[in-house]
């Protein structure tokens, strides 16, 4: 009787061990900016189908996220909307050496719901004078990378002194998209990933931002130095990196990276 | 009921409903008259008293009929008239006084005077402080008195306002003889001197004997009785002694203690210390009653009982058994002689002799106080 | 670091005399009225114990917008919209913490004698002068909590604030979201600080009225 106890107990533990080992069937914990909620959410869809392995996707601010991770949060990759959070990452050696990855170059666009008035197309950058914009919302600069690409972008327009009164912070990119979608703002500068999303797509309308406004917002993934599954992490970034997952990305937005680590003007 | 409205009198014709949760609902359905001077609303726990009160202060809406004070119509429920209690110039005593606790006795008593010019209404919580003596206190809140000075204090904040009736619900309870005889004679000074309706709520005959000169009993929401305290108290014990022709036990006694919660009272036999309990009637401590049982009510034990519903277990000595036909009359002297009716085959069964020690066990409701 | 602060106890209180106003009368009707659906507008004002504030945020900021009932009528009105302003907060922060004013008040004033409300009425006290000279003095100690309650809560606030302030310096950024953004930020050091103040300065004012309502109810008996 004992023995066939212990036998079971001791099948259960191989079980266990075994579901550890191979990297068939895992389940990935990734972190992701706000803005990717689209594109990683069909990535990982796809991959799932693929390889069996289950990806679990938070949705966050980068800053939140990188704190997260620096007090122990088990994530086994993280997908920023700030390439320096990733490098910040890896100075610390919590990245895994040799995994940071600069997966697609964010677009801003200024966005307006239905029923403003306002000539998106042909004002540009100057809509956002307009009477009628009476708050302008945008992401955080303290904090989120688009947010500081908008005020970049307003601030090499000129406009600044203008627009700053009438703006409006969110918490990341996705509160101030809510903002404007909500009516609450008359106008908002959100990324183009959220812009070109079901959600809003057909509720406004919408101006692409020059490159030539601001910086280019980098965006990298990194696997986690912690993560238990790093073979699976890496297969996933390998996914994310092919041609299949470059298309899914363009598809929703974010441009190709450029080759290299250059901060060059992108296609 | 058609009555000539004798000036400033206070009539109510009522039908009301009374759920609380306090008691099991019942339905107030009346109808009294309360000339100048002092009636007693006289009954037990439960019979409707407060509730009438409630009703002819404005506090609770009866379903149907009329209440009048003189000329002026309070409440009808045909002519859809009901004033507010603050429009009916009543004073109401409540049983807990039900004084401000956080105003002072000064300010409790000029509660009602908010409307009178300021020195004017001074004067008059001076005057009536004093004549009720708690002119000391007026500056002490009502924590800080005792319980006759608050009730004091909440007559005269009552009466200061001038009312045109008094209602006051057993104003008295609580309160030990001296207090109560003083607050009784302040009443009956007013009384003397301003003359207006005044309805007292009591179940003790003291005050109906102190105060009373009118009663009206009220039993389950309804009248049963009214008119001189004689008439109305005295009334039920007299049937009952025509009654107690046919009771073969007719026993001499003194009322030792009324327990008005269980509806009983205590009634020493005569010189003996043998005690029993008799259902509560109109009597107070002291009262000669006389206690009537029909023999075939008594019980007879030959070892002590216990674990009985019956509160009457008394030890005695069988003097005497006599065969009458069908049935054994056994004497049992307990102190007092009883009579007891009982079969031959109880006396074989349990080998009954004269000289035999027993118990008698005596239901209270088989035992009738009347006088 | 003051601005926030500043804001965060201004906030507070206009919240918490605003709750007094409304709820005083809300109160006194949930305390004495015998409607059967009272059970209905008890459970409405209890919500924002339950919900999150998240959500009660999200459906503020919709009905603040050009699209909501509320919206609409303000911005018919002033000319601009209600979100992001400082009068957002405070309607959204009156809502959030209803219930703290509210309870305190009912319980306070259903354990008032309801004899000492008749005897008022025999005397000829109509019901608003009752309320002033009987019930009001005799809940003191509920009002004081309440006030407190709400005041407390207020200064506290985060999740509702995030969702509708717009983190708009001197007029939104209370000190709950300056304490969020500087560790976002990663400043530890600022969010430290703010984070302290924003304790003392709760503690202080829950101490002061605790304390002093021990005396308080010293003054008269319960009656």
């Amino acid at each position: 009787m004992r023995t066939a106890a212990l036998s079971f107990i001791g099948l259960i533990l191989a079980c266990a061990a075994t579901r550890g080992a191979s990297a068939q069937g895992e389940e990935l914990n990734v972190a992701a900016a706000a803005d990717l909620k689209f594109a990683i959410g069909e990535l990982a869809a796809n991959f799932e189908k693929q390889t069996g392995n289950k990806v679990n996707v938070t949705y966050g601010s980068s800053g939140n996220v990188f704190s997260q991770i620096q007090n122990g949060a088990p994530f086994d990759l993280f997908f920023s909307a700030d390439v320096e959070y990733a490098k910040k990452l890896e100075a610390g050696g919590l990245a895994e050496p040799g995994t940071l990855y600069n997966y697609a170059v964010g677009r801003i666009v200024i966005w307006m719901p239905q029923g403003v008035k306002v000539d998106l197309n042909a004002q540009g950058m100057n809509a956002l004078l307009g009477a009628v914009i009476q708050k302008i919302a945008i992401a955080n600069p303290v904090h989120a990378p688009y947010g500081r690409a908008a005020v970049a972008a307003i601030k090499k327009s000129g406009i600044y002194e203008k627009v700053e009164p009438k703006l409006v912070y969110g918490e990341n990119i996705s509160q101030a998209a809510q903002f404007v979608q909500s009516g609450n703002a008359q106008a908002g500068i959100i990324a183009l990933s959220l812009a070109i999303s079901p959600a809003m797509k057909d509720s406004g309308k919408m101006w692409l931002i020059p490159t030539e406004l601001h910086s280019p917002i980098e965006q990298a993934a990194v696997v986690v130095k912690n993560s238990r599954k790093k073979e699976a992490a890496k297969a996933f970034l390998e996914y994310v990196k092919s041609a299949a997952g470059k298309a899914v990305m363009e598809k929703y937005g974010f441009t190709a990276p450029p080759a290299g680590e250059v901060k060059g003007k992108s296609a | 009921m058609a009555s000539e409205l004798k000036p400033g009198a206070l009539i109510a014709r009522i039908r009301a409903s009374r759920r609380n949760k306090k008691s099991p609902p019942f339905v107030l359905d009346l109808s009294v008259e309360v000339p100048a001077g002092i009636t007693i609303l006289f009954g037990p726990s439960g019979a409707g008293k407060s509730t009438l009160l409630d009703c002819i202060a404005g506090l609770v809406r009866p379903e149907e009929g009329r209440i009048a004070l003189g000329e002026k119509t309070l409440f009808d429920a045909e002519t859809r008239v009901e004033l507010p209690p603050q429009q009916r110039k009543m004073g109401y005593l409540f049983q807990s006084a039900a004084l401000f606790p956080h105003m002072s006795v000064e300010e409790n008593v000029a509660y009602g005077l908010d409307k009178v010019p300021a020195n004017v209404r001074q004067e008059q919580v001076r005057e009536i402080l004093e004549a009720f003596r708690v002119e000391a206190l007026r500056a002490r809140k009502p924590g800080e008195i005792s319980g006759g000075e608050g009730q004091r204090v909440a007559l005269a904040r009552s009466l200061v306002t001038g009312p045109r009736a008094l209602l006051l619900d057993e104003p008295l309870t609580g309160l030990d003889a001296g207090l109560k005889s003083a607050i009784v004679d302040d009443l009956r000074a007013w009384n003397a001197a301003k003359r207006i309706p005044i309805l007292y709520v009591t179940h003790s005959r003291e005050e109906v004997d102190a105060l009373g000169e009118r009663v009206i009993a009220l039993e389950n929401g309804r009248v049963v009785s009214s008119g001189a305290p004689m008439d109305v108290l005295d009334a039920p014990r007299r049937k009952r002694l025509a009654q107690a022709a046919g009771f073969e036990n007719l026993l001499a006694g003194t009322v030792l203690d009324l327990r008005e919660a269980d509806g009983v009272m205590r009634v020493r036999l005569g010189e003996t210390a043998c005690e029993i309990e008799v259902p509560l009637g109109y009597a107070a401590v002291g009262n000669r009653v006389r206690v009537a049982i029909r023999a075939g009510d008594i019980l007879l034990a030959t070892e002590e009982p216990r674990g009985l519903s019956a509160r009457n277990v008394i030890a005695g000595q069988i003097t005497l058994l006599e065969r009458r036909g069908t049935m054994v009359i056994a004497r049992v002297n307990c102190g007092v002689m009883f009579l007891a009716h009982i079969t031959p085959g109880a006396v074989r069964s349990l080998e009954l002799t004269a000289g035999r020690k027993v118990w008698l066990v005596l239901k209270t409701h088989s035992c009738h106080a009347v006088d | 670091m003051a601005g926030p602060l500043l804001l965060s106890l201004k906030l507070a209180s206009v919240v918490a005399m605003l709750l007094l106003v409304v709820g005083v009368p809300a109160a006194y009707w949930l305390a004495f009225s015998r409607w059967r659906g009272k059970f209905l507008v008890e459970s409405v004002v209890a919500l924002p114990l339950v919900l999150p504030p998240t959500v009660l945020g999200f459906y503020v900021l919709v009905a603040m917008g050009p699209r909501g009932p509320l919206g609409k009528l303000w911005i018919a009105f002033f000319g601009h919209g209600l979100a992001f302003t400082f009068g957002g907060l405070v309607l959204a922060s009156v809502l959030y913490s209803l219930p703290f004013t509210v309870q305190p008040l009912t319980a306070a004033f259903e354990s008032v004698d309801r004899k000492l409300l008749d005897a008022s009425a025999v005397l000829g006290a109509g019901k608003l002068r009752t309320f002033w000279r009987v019930i009001l003095p005799l809940s003191i100690p509920g009002v004081v909590t309440a006030v407190v309650l709400s005041f407390a809560h207020t200064m506290g606030e985060f999740g509702v604030v995030l969702m509708v302030g717009g983190n708009l310096a001197g007029v939104t950024r209370t000190a709950s979201i300056t304490v969020y953004d500087d560790v976002q930020a990663l400043d530890y050091a600022a969010a430290n600080q703010t984070a302290l103040v924003l304790l003392l300065i709760s503690f202080a004012v829950l101490c002061a009225v605790y304390g002093m309502n021990r005396r308080v109810w010293k003054l008269w008996p319960a009656s």
